[in-house]
């Protein structure tokens, strides 16, 4: 069903031996591998770019790792071919799939069938192949998750006996589940390549819906004729905008009253950017699909577009959002989507009155998400006519709210579920294709599934907020830092999903870093006709942090301070309140910041002498050669959830054997999330992780959970358990004492039992305890508990880069990269130290490689992983990890949040490091080999006009001979 | 000039099936291949890795050649025969090819996609249907190798440099290639591949081969530079190479000959680099290509 091709009339034979059985399938002559394998219920196989670059879809031809989705089915004729499927022996894991587990190697598990076959080659031929080897052979592998880091030890630890590289918390000591780097709950299912995620099903009848992307940046659709696609034969459902409800809306996946103002429509009569939906098919194949797409006609009124966000507010500039029925716009006549501006003290005062002022302006760019697993959604009426979706999101709950309200459903007629995701990263923070794929299988009354191709991926999903940074900084000669003022221009695109709350955090999230008792910051969100952006890991901080970080680090210079002690000396720390936050919130009034923990002077601390910051510092980059070296620092601070909006709910049952049910809104995309969570309630319960079967994201069978965003999961869907967990575990108790015949208050759990903490040391277990529930008191062990915060305590980070510049072609090197973090208590070590890996590589992208290019018309002209350059097992630099351990008092058993802070720190760190290398300033992302190159041309040129001037003879002879 | 270094850049959006192939042959000898490649509109398949890309809905039929014993390699008294239908892995790994011309073909050859891509990808298909990055061409050029193309009427023997001169997919007279000659380097020689991508995996922005061959008194005896992703199609720096030819070989001299390369060359400017990036890094390149030969060769400059 998922494939390509039906069986056409030129269907041929294709027989294999497949994982040891011999198979013969009918194809079509055009049928791809990937396809073919997928249609034949082969789901370990999967789908992800279609262009032969990520490896997601790697299977062993003739033992041969190949791309199956670059090779015609046909070809593999009489080949032998192995699926992961067949990696493991009956229910024992192969060694691979067990290193991959304790190394934490797996995260979201979407790339981990390919890297497991890949490494099953490798290992055949060279038995103790060494990094290099496995860098090389991972290189065929794209992972968005963990930064290579683990996979490449997890690998090592077979080859060459490597030992597993885990920090080893506190926390470990002090409890039995907590603090320890256990194995996800999910895992076995990951590296055995389960039918776990979405696109891993058969649904009888099911047809595949295709958009209609615009080719245009901004137009109005004049005539739309769909007859001839509507008369294409396996066509079942053609929507344009005459079709469907129009109900103003935001795909924001955010609380409601959502602070996205309410400015898309599920189609429309004008198209914002290329790639905006014009209509929508749902065909018996893809190729039926597509054939019907190429048979709508369309006449587009093209319109002038703005693709410069510093036009959007011109005079005479074309007004993207003209519609009268769109809310929540700032000011729509002028393409401005949100407006914010706010300020403690008096920094023009401030500014006077420092002795060193410097203001600089930062250019940020549009960055992808490049999630392994594209968006996907399948649509279907269930037996009792609700609409329920299987859909790749983080944010179920949003989702059933948003789909209702769009199709005009009550909540009660929707239903979403939430499979294992292949990676989000902030990108499904979005209700992108549940509405459209729902519109479809309403119109068709059959099962529709929608799954973006890489390309569409690029194109029409979303995007991180370009952004025009002013940042000034005033500071005493002591390198007291008075004044703090930042103005932000950014662009949403098309459409205006988290653009005042994005920015907002770029305020909220960047200036309060440091104790200035005078700060401004200002934004203004516009319109433009690109693609539109949207949450994205980090959410804001990245671009802000890249331009503070700089700035602090040029005072620094100035002032002739060792950046680090400028950083300390101005840091903000225990006991402190940050006003700002308070006001910046979410679109609204937010909370102040108490300072309840703070590990930033051990992350600084350890941080630098894991690199050698003193030595690396003192000595004086090479000058002889063309590659020079430098090292740069950065810190960086993010929140734990949303403070005062975000909550979540979980919910416990107790089963028979002492195992327990533990049904959590939240949203685990890839991160552990569900692991992290069943820790914390199976601590609480006193029993192995073991007993917990977590089920999670199904709006029918768990409660409410915001979803996975702005870093909450961790301390709020935790934080619900841990308060269901309490709960549960004192009705545990209630029912041991009976047995045990003592007080209540005498019982303690632990180790899957129930025990006196008097001399007496009688024990029952909590199987007993359980059977004695339900068989003798007919009682069921359950209970849950909603869970939220009124502040977002920071999680803490330092990070710190070694590079190397190549001075002849501008190439920018990252020799090692360290991130000292402080997470509170790390629940799981294991997985805090994956989450940090997997965003430094998405920072290391950002500063220097990753970039979404635009053509003079709006259309993105690198939509594929060819020229969108994610870094690979071999870009990667030494990585180091360093969990500086606090206890938040806020958190469930001290925790904080890990998952967005590092990504902050890479793109300044780096930025600096090349500073210290060769003595310029890069302020305009990503900093690309041919703007290095320009700088240093320049650099040389100013130089000998320096030395050219006549200050004297002696320098003039010196430059002369040099 | 109008070209772009790599796959089409505007692919239109909507298309991604290949439901227009309506059949897929798999011949049991050459002739055979030459015979269906002649009968309509029909494309060679080898590795499939570009194919299963292009967008061309006018294909009607694939040939796989992969059946046709194409995946030799064999060393010959003058330099070696390789098999249109042998893949990169191949390539990388075979002791003949890496004892060729300082393995120049070996190390392109490695660095052509990931190990998946390189245990499909082959030869044939990167000269017969590569853009003008592609890895295995530009140390080819620069070896003088010469393919041979099977018609009906026989076998037609080409230099590769008039070969890629052709428009894709690279053909002659309905053809197919089935072989690549690479000559040995005679004498005192030392070569170099160079490649400079965005990323460690990247497809080339630039690359370069270069071999140098020095005389008994220590001048240049030949040069052979060629450059990839820099032009229309994969190219020789003839000017840069008569730069050179006959002189004694000191930095200065080779300084001379990037400079010339950087004059030669026609890159554009697309989503990987601009056409003057380009020609700043051809020259950096080359002269780090040929530094590494001089060095190779034993040569003290």
């Amino acid at each position: 069903m998922s494939g390509r091709n039906g069986h056409g009339k030129n269907s041929m034979a294709l027989k294999v031996r497949i994982n040891g059985e011999t198979r013969e399938w009918a194809i079509s002559p055009g049928d791809l591998l990937l396809d073919v394998l997928r249609r034949e219920g082969y789901f370990g196989v999967k789908r992800a770019c279609e262009t032969g670059e990520c490896g997601c879809c790697t299977v062993l031809l003739n033992e041969k790792p190949v791309n199956s989705c670059v090779v015609f089915a046909a070809q593999a004729n009489g080949c032998e071919i192995t699926t992961v499927e067949a990696i493991a022996h009956g229910d024992t894991l192969d060694p691979v799939q067990q290193a991959f587990l304790d190394h934490g190697a797996a995260q979201c598990g979407f790339c981990t069938p390919g890297m497991i076959l890949n490494t099953k080659a490798l290992l055949k031929e060279h038995p103790h192949a060494g990094e290099e080897e496995v860098r090389e052979m991972l290189a065929g592998n794209f992972c968005r998750c963990t930064g290579f880091k683990k996979p490449v030890e997890a690998v090592l630890a077979i080859s060459q006996n490597g030992p597993r590289h885990c920090e080893k918390t506190p926390a470990e000591d002090r409890h039995l589940v907590v603090g320890h780097s256990l194995q996800k709950t999910d895992g076995v299912k990951l590296v055995t390549g389960r039918p776990c995620f979405t696109d891993d099903v058969h649904m009888p009848d099911m047809l595949i819906g295709k958009i209609l992307p615009s080719p245009h940046a901004h137009a109005r659709i004049k005539r739309i004729d769909v007859s001839k696609a509507r008369a294409l034969p396996g066509v079942h459902a053609v929507l344009t905008y005459k079709d469907v409800p129009r109900v103003p809306h935001t795909t924001a996946g955010q609380s409601w009253p959502e602070p996205s103002p309410y400015d898309t429509y599920l189609l429309d009569s004008k198209v914002r950017f290329v790639g905006d939906r014009v209509a929508a098919v749902a065909a018996e194949s893809r190729a039926i699909a597509e054939e019907a797409l190429r048979l709508i006609k369309v006449e587009y009124e093209v319109l002038p577009a703005i693709l410069d966000m510093e036009q959007a507010t011109k005079p005479g500039a074309p007004v993207i959002h003209d519609e009268p029925d769109s809310t929540g716009i700032h000011d729509a006549r002028h393409n401005v989507a949100a407006f914010i501006k706010k300020e403690l003290g008096n920094v023009d005062q401030a500014f006077r009155q420092a002795d060193v002022v410097v203001e600089r302006e930062f250019h940020t760019h549009r960055q992808h998400h490049a999630m392994m697993e594209p968006h996907v959604s399948i649509a279907w009426l269930d037996e009792d006519g609700r609409l329920t979706i299987r859909t790749s999101t983080q944010v179920p709950f949003h989702s059933r709210r948003q789909v209702a309200m769009i199709l005009q459903l009550p909540v009660q007629k929707v239903r979403i579920i939430k499979p294992r995701i292949g990676g989000g990263f902030g990108g499904k923070q979005e209700m992108l294709l549940e509405d459209i794929t729902g519109a479809l299988a309403l119109a068709a009354r059959r099962p529709v599934k929608i799954e973006y191709t890489r390309e569409e991926e690029f194109y029409m999903a979303r995007s991180r907020h370009p952004q025009i940074l002013k940042v000034k900084i005033g500071a005493k000669r002591d390198g007291t830092i008075v004044a703090n003022q930042m103005s932000v221009l950014a662009t949403t695109g098309a459409y205006g999903s988290h653009s005042a709350t994005v920015q907002g955090n770029t305020g909220s999230k960047v200036l309060p870093l440091y104790r200035a008792p005078n700060m401004k910051f200002d934004c203004t969100v516009v319109y433009t006709n690109c693609p539109v952006a949207g949450a994205f890991r980090g959410y804001g901080c990245p671009q802000g942090f890249f331009a503070q970080e700089s700035v602090v680090d040029e005072i620094a210079h100035e002032l002739g301070m060792d950046p680090i002690e400028l950083r300390r000396k101005n840091l903000i720390r225990l006991g402190d309140i940050d006003e700002l936050s308070a006001q910046l919130g979410e679109g609204r009034k937010g909370l102040p910041r108490h300072i309840r923990s703070c590990g930033m002077p051990g992350c600084l601390e350890r941080g630098a002498d894991a690199i050698g910051w003193e030595s690396k510092r003192k000595s004086l980059p090479g000058k002889s050669t063309h590659l020079r070296r430098g090292i740069g620092v950065s810190c960086c601070i993010q929140g734990s959830a949303i403070a005062g909006v975000d909550w979540g709910a979980a919910h416990l049952k107790m089963n028979e054997d002492g195992s327990f049910n533990l049904q959590l809104g939240a949203a685990d995309l890839g991160t552990g999330a569900d692991t992290v969570i069943a820790q914390i309630a199976a601590e609480t319960l006193g029993v192995t992780l073991d007993k917990m079967i977590v089920y999670s994201g199904d709006t029918d069978f768990t409660p409410f959970d915001v979803g996975a965003y702005a870093s909450s999961t961790t301390i709020i869907s935790g934080g619900a358990a841990k308060k269901a967990a309490e709960k549960v575990r004192a009705q545990i108790v209630d029912v041991a004492a009976r047995m045990l015949e003592v007080a209540p208050d005498k019982v303690n759990l632990g180790n899957n039992e129930a025990f006196t903490v008097c001399e007496c040391r009688k024990a029952v277990s909590m199987a007993d305890v359980a059977r004695h529930a339900m068989y003798k008191d007919k009682v069921q062990i359950m209970d849950g508990a909603s869970h939220w915060n009124t502040d977002s305590p920071p999680p803490f980070c330092a990070t710190f880069a070694e590079v190397e510049v190549d001075t002849e072609t501008g190439k920018v090197r990252v020799v090692e990269l360290v991130s000292a973090v402080d997470c509170g208590v790390a629940i799981n070590p294991m997985a805090a130290e994956g989450q940090v890996e997997g965003a430094v590589a998405q920072g290391i992208g950002y500063a220097l490689t990753e970039e979404m290019l635009l053509d003079e018309t709006g259309r993105m002209i690198n939509p594929n992983f060819l020229d969108y350059k994610v870094l690979s097992a071999k870009d990667m630099p030494k990585l180091t990890t360093i969990l500086v351990e606090t206890e938040e008092p806020l958190g469930p058993y001290g925790a904080k949040s890990i998952s967005e802070v590092p990504i902050n720190g890479p793109t300044p760190a780096i930025a600096n490091a090349i500073y210290h290398a060769i003595g310029i300033r890069f302020r305009q992302l990503p900093i690309r080999p041919e703007m290095v190159l320009k700088a240093l041309h320049e650099q040389s040129k100013q130089r000998a006009a320096v030395a050219r001037k006549p200050v004297g003879r002696r320098t003039r002879k010196a430059a002369a001979s040099d | 000039l109008q070209f772009s270094s790599g796959l089409s850049v505007t692919r239109r959006l909507e298309n991604a099936v290949f439901d227009h192939i309506q059949a897929f042959y798999q011949p049991k000898s050459v002739r055979e291949a030459v015979r269906m490649l002649q009968s309509g509109p029909g494309r060679v398949l080898g590795g499939g890795t570009d194919l299963a890309l292009l967008q061309d809905r006018s294909i009607r039929f694939l040939v796989d050649i992969k059946h046709l014993g194409l995946d030799y390699i064999r060393r010959d008294g003058n330099g070696c025969d390789i098999g249109a239908a042998c893949t990169m892995s191949a390539l990388e790994h075979s002791p003949v090819v890496r004892g060729l011309a300082g393995g120049i073909l070996s190390r392109a050859a490695a660095t052509c996609g990931s190990i998946q891509i390189r245990n499909l990808a082959t030869i044939g298909g990167n000269l017969a249907n590569g853009s003008p990055a592609a890895d295995t061409a530009t140390p080819l050029l620069a070896m003088d190798a010469s393919v041979i193309v099977q018609t009906r009427r026989g076998r037609q023997r080409i230099a590769l440099r008039e070969f890629l001169a052709l428009p894709l997919p690279r053909r002659i007279n309905g053809g197919l290639l089935v072989q690549i000659f690479a000559p040995k380097s005679k004498g005192r020689a030392g070569w170099s591949f160079q490649k400079f991508g965005r990323t460690e995996t990247d497809i080339a922005v630039v690359n370069v081969a270069a071999g140098l061959g020095i005389a008994r008194d220590g001048s240049c005896a030949w040069a052979r530079i060629a450059l990839g992703a820099v032009a229309p199609a994969p190219m020789r720096a003839d000017g840069a190479e008569a730069v050179l030819v006959g002189k004694a070989l000191t930095r200065s001299l080779i300084d001379r000959a990037a400079e010339s390369v950087a004059r030669e060359i026609q890159p554009i400017t697309d989503q990987r680099a601009s056409a003057e990036y380009r020609r700043q890094i051809s020259q950096v390149l080359v002269r780090r290509a040929l530094l590494a030969c001089a060095q190779e060769a034993g040569y003290a400059l």
